[in-house]
């Protein structure tokens, strides 16, 4: 083997000229001072593309010269006006100047273009990349070095509402792709220096920006360390989504249970910094991610704190109820009629036997046959286009589950069973876990048909078992409940009014936990309004605002 | 020890609950009448005590300690190879009472739910449960049983609240003597010997936040559990009578089976009390089962338990399958219960005293040298 191999070695393969490389090749060597080298250097790599935009001016009326982009990248209307105009047509203040074409860079830049982002670089390695990215070179003859300047402008959507996230009350802004306007949504929520944003390219060919965002002085410093570690360590051609990423920093990609939240609302964003997460961002994708997660925020929305309190724990509990009826309703289901059915009453007994009489199949065969069903129903209504997707999901649903009882195919209660599942899988607001919990169905359901509600406990058990020993970024999954934390718990069951959770969940070790500050109001002195409505409001509370240092006496 | 040490005393109270708290809560009550007819819940009463005793003293032994198990420091007490032997013998203790465990629960399962199905599938799938779960470490061993106790107490705290408009509290008395002082002592050493998952705590202690809390939390421990068990007993005491809970096999299945949600929503609670009763098994099935690798780790001196776990697994059915039928096995559980008291009680006040007399004698040697 070892000798084919020093043979196959040997063999010359025939030259390719692939432009990264020979970029790269180059990259140490400064460009040349003449002009038409470095428009040939430039051809050579990216001569093929029509997009290609060369134009050779004289600055000032006697120094050749010639600009180079990539016209779909750029702003056509800044190149013209801010910067080949003013360099064709001597400005005013440095008219009969003595130009000497030592110091023309610097009278470029600091006197004559009318650009915040014009800078100087010299590398041809350096100055390609900058081209693909959206800048405009100049290429003076003469001179080695080059100015390049951001002239990019790329084609976005304008904010609108997310999609899978739509709430009733609270901020109706979603993320674009555009990291930029991304972070800007964040920061204009967060105008504070605690909010810092820290940058890094993963992808070789992609080059995707990567910002890690999180608040300084909240956020737990191991997290963020891990989180940059781990995004350091990532080395793949192309990131086009955050979920490029998610799949290689989370702590157990086996698991069906997901370890990090993507989501689309920066207000939700915000309110996990807030917290003392950390925000992954990729230019190119409209999501966040957030980690480290607990299981509880899956089922919890941003509208649960935007509504009164009361309203936002009625609503979280219905939403466990569905999680919970997502997961086993149908396994109970099969457990009780293939073997208790005597647990249930009478004569609702003796109606699901009536309704069961046709059937062939025993009762697992037959709830897995619709389950299965209502999976590709549900799939296929994703992909179909708008217009046809709710008259079809409608015939698919009420036909078919009608057909499909008249057939003798299930009873009605499956159908019932089923229909109460998927919806209450669709209640679940993080897509991530309805899924998780949807694929578990199966499994359980099997296990009921073999063991009735002896096997649904042991996948159960099975399940919280391995959702507690979870881990994500160093929080326990389930963390908030076990291992308890009385400051989270006020936040997992019900939503507690903001008042009675003073502190930042403890759980995330954060580095200052108040959240609250003591403030007396002096308005309504009779009546406990706002933050004195709270238990301990005498002794507990926050000193000064989220800073740290605790010693600024604010109040 | 790799493991951070995040025990709270809150996780390692509620560890003891669920450790204690059984399979054995289903007979306990048969084991109370039988000995002490009437004064069933007086034995009750003197087996928590007797338990309590027990737990105190290895909690203590366990501060004293606070970095080893009992099979470490046993090594350091009595010398190590005594010591040894001694956790060899307490290792087969709790792999005998972790397998009777699984065994009694596929009985209770194959005669109560799941007529059809072999006792060796149900006993089977408890044990892997088990087995897979143990592959985890301490702290995630002390979440899961964090996780669960709510959902363990809950259930018999139910069926006693709804059973108790059938209660006749002539059926108690005599409260004291209603049977021979004989059969009172065997019926309290049966009886404490269901508390014998309390010996989990030696393992926890090293890996508590504080380990000077730890008579704390077994004090809660026995104090949430005993009362609990004292409560059933008292339950079908007050609603059977001694005369016919002699009759039946599990007496607290049968208080669950009489009992009737309000509005008829289901008809039986019975199954409904064993499908959440699986719970309480599988922890305690966990801690004897970890306790038991655990343990086999510290004594090799290995590394990781988790090999161990899958490796013990068949040896564990194999005893469990011994007993040749449902009163076999209770003879077995019984006698071994009271013999395991030799190992939960005894040894470790025998660790206590000469531990004791050492750091005595080691105090007079240096006053002897000053």
């Amino acid at each position: 083997m070892s000798l084919f191999r020093k043979k196959k070695r040997n063999v010359k393969k025939p030259q390719l000229l692939i432009p990264s490389k020979a970029a790269e090749e180059k990259g140490d060597t400064p460009t040349s001072s003449s002009l038409m080298v470095k428009i040939k250097e430039v051809k050579e790599l990216l001569g093929n593309n029509e997009d290609l935009q060369i134009k050779q001016i004289k600055i000032f009326g006697q120094f050749p010269a010639a600009s180079v982009c990539l016209s779909s990248l750029i702003n056509q209307d800044v190149l013209n006006q801010d910067i080949l105009k003013p360099l064709m047509y001597v400005p005013e203040h440095i008219k009969g100047k003595e130009k000497p074409i030592n110091e023309l860079i610097n009278l470029i830049v600091t006197e004559t273009v009318y650009h915040s982002q014009a800078k100087v670089g010299e590398n041809m390695d350096q100055l390609i990349e900058l081209m693909l990215r959206g800048e405009s070179v100049i290429f003076i003859d003469g001179i080695k070095e080059s100015i390049h300047i951001d002239t990019r402008k790329i084609e976005k959507r304008s904010i609108a509402q997310p999609e899978t996230e739509q709430v009733i009350l609270g901020p109706r802004e979603g993320f674009i792709e555009s990291i930029l306007t991304n972070i800007a949504l964040l920061r204009y929520r967060l105008p504070t220096p605690e909010f810092q944003v820290k940058t890094m390219k993963i992808g070789r060919l992609t080059k995707s920006t990567v910002a890690i965002c999180y608040l300084k002085g909240i956020a737990n410093e191991t997290v963020i360390e891990e989180v940059e570690k781990r995004l350091s360590e990532i080395n793949i051609d192309a990131i086009l989504d955050v979920g490029y990423l998610e799949q290689f920093i989370e702590d157990n990609p086996f698991s069906p249970f997901p370890q990090t939240q993507s989501t689309e609302r920066p207000d939700k964003t915000v309110a996990n910094l807030l917290e003392g997460r950390v925000a992954i961002l990729v230019d190119g994708s409209p999501f966040s991610l957030l980690v480290p997660v607990v299981f509880n925020q899956f089922y919890q929305t941003t509208e649960d704190y935007s509504s009164r309190f009361l309203m936002g724990s009625f609503v979280r509990l219905a939403r466990i109820l569905a999680l919970v009826f997502s997961l086993i309703f149908p396994s109970l289901y099969v457990s009780l009629i293939s073997f208790n059915p005597e647990l249930l009453p009478t004569e609702f007994a003796v109606a699901v036997a009536g309704g069961r009489a046709g059937v062939p199949y025993p009762a697992v065969i037959e709830v897995l046959i619709i389950e299965v069903a209502m999976e590709i129903l549900r799939e296929a209504t994703v992909r179909l286009p708008k217009q046809v997707g709710g008259a079809l999901s409608i015939v698919g649903v009420l036909v078919i589950g009608q057909a499909a009882v008249e057939a003798g195919l299930s009873s009605p209660i499956t159908v019932v069973v089923i229909a109460l599942t998927t919806i209450g899988s669709f209640a679940t607001p993080t897509y991530t876990a309805a899924f998780a919990l949807r694929m578990l169905r199966f499994p359980i359901m099997i296990l009921a048909g073999i063991f009735g509600l002896y096997g649904v406990m042991i996948g159960v058990i099975f399940i919280f078992n391995h959702m507690l020993s979870l881990k994500s970024f160093g929080v326990p999954y389930m963390a908030p409940v076990s291992p308890e934390d009385s400051q989270g718990m006020k936040d997992v069951v019900i939503r507690s009014p903001l008042w009675w959770m003073p502190k930042r969940p403890q759980f995330l070790r954060s580095s200052n936990n108040d959240r609250l500050g003591l403030n007396d109001n002096k308005v309504l002195e009779h009546n406990k309004v706002g933050n004195d409505q709270r238990e301990d409001a005498a002794n507990g509370g926050s000193k000064g605002d989220y800073n740290n240092s605790s010693d600024d006496d604010l109040n | 020890m790799g493991d951070p040490k995040e025990i709270t005393t809150i996780q390692a109270t509620t560890i003891l609950i669920s450790t204690i708290i059984g399979v054995g809560v289903l007979p306990l009550p048969l084991f109370a009448v039988r000995a002490g007819e009437t004064s069933a819940p007086f034995v009750t009463l003197t087996g928590i005590f007797l338990a309590a005793v027990g737990l105190f003293i290895l909690a203590y032994l366990g501060m004293r300690h606070p970095q080893k198990t009992i099979i470490t420091y046993s090594q350091d007490i009595i010398g190590k190879w005594l010591g040894r032997i001694f956790s060899i013998f307490v290792i087969a203790f709790f792999l005998i009472l972790t397998s009777l465990a699984a065994r009694e629960f596929g009985a209770v399962v194959v005669t109560g739910v799941l007529r059809e199905t072999p006792l060796e599938v149900t006993v089977i799938v408890m044990l892997l449960l088990a087995s897979i779960s143990c592959r985890n470490n301490i702290n995630v061993f002390s979440y899961i049983h964090n996780f669960y106790v709510p959902m363990i107490l809950a259930p018999v705290l139910i069926v006693v609240a709804f059973s108790l408009k059938n209660a006749n509290l002539l059926y108690l008395r005599p409260i004291f003597l209603g049977n021979d002082l004989r059969g009172m002592a065997a019926g309290m050493l049966t009886v404490s010997a269901l508390f014998q998952g309390s010996f989990i705590i030696t393992m926890i202690i090293p890996s508590m936040k504080s380990p000077k809390k730890a008579l704390k939390a077994s004090f809660w421990g026995i104090l949430i559990s005993g009362g609990l068990y004292l409560l059933i007993v008292i339950a079908t005491v007050a609603i059977f009578g001694p005369e016919e809970i002699k009759q039946i096999f599990w007496p607290t299945l049968e208080l669950a089976r009489t009992t009737a949600v309000p509005g008829n929503i289901l008809q039986r609670l019975d199954i409904i009390f064993l499908a959440v009763w699986v719970l309480a098994v599988f922890t305690t099935l966990f801690s004897s089962y970890y306790f038991t690798i655990h343990s086999l780790k510290e004594l090799f001196q290995l590394k990781d338990h988790k090999m161990l776990s899958y490796f013990i697994l068949p040896f564990v059915f194999f005893l469990a399958m011994l007993p040749q039928n449902i009163l076999h096995m209770y003879e077995i559980i019984q006698y071994i219960g009271r013999a395991g008291l030799l190992i939960t009680i005894m040894y470790p006040a025998f660790l206590l005293i000469i531990d004791f007399l050492r750091s005595w004698r080691r105090g007079e040697n240096v006053a002897k040298q000053t």
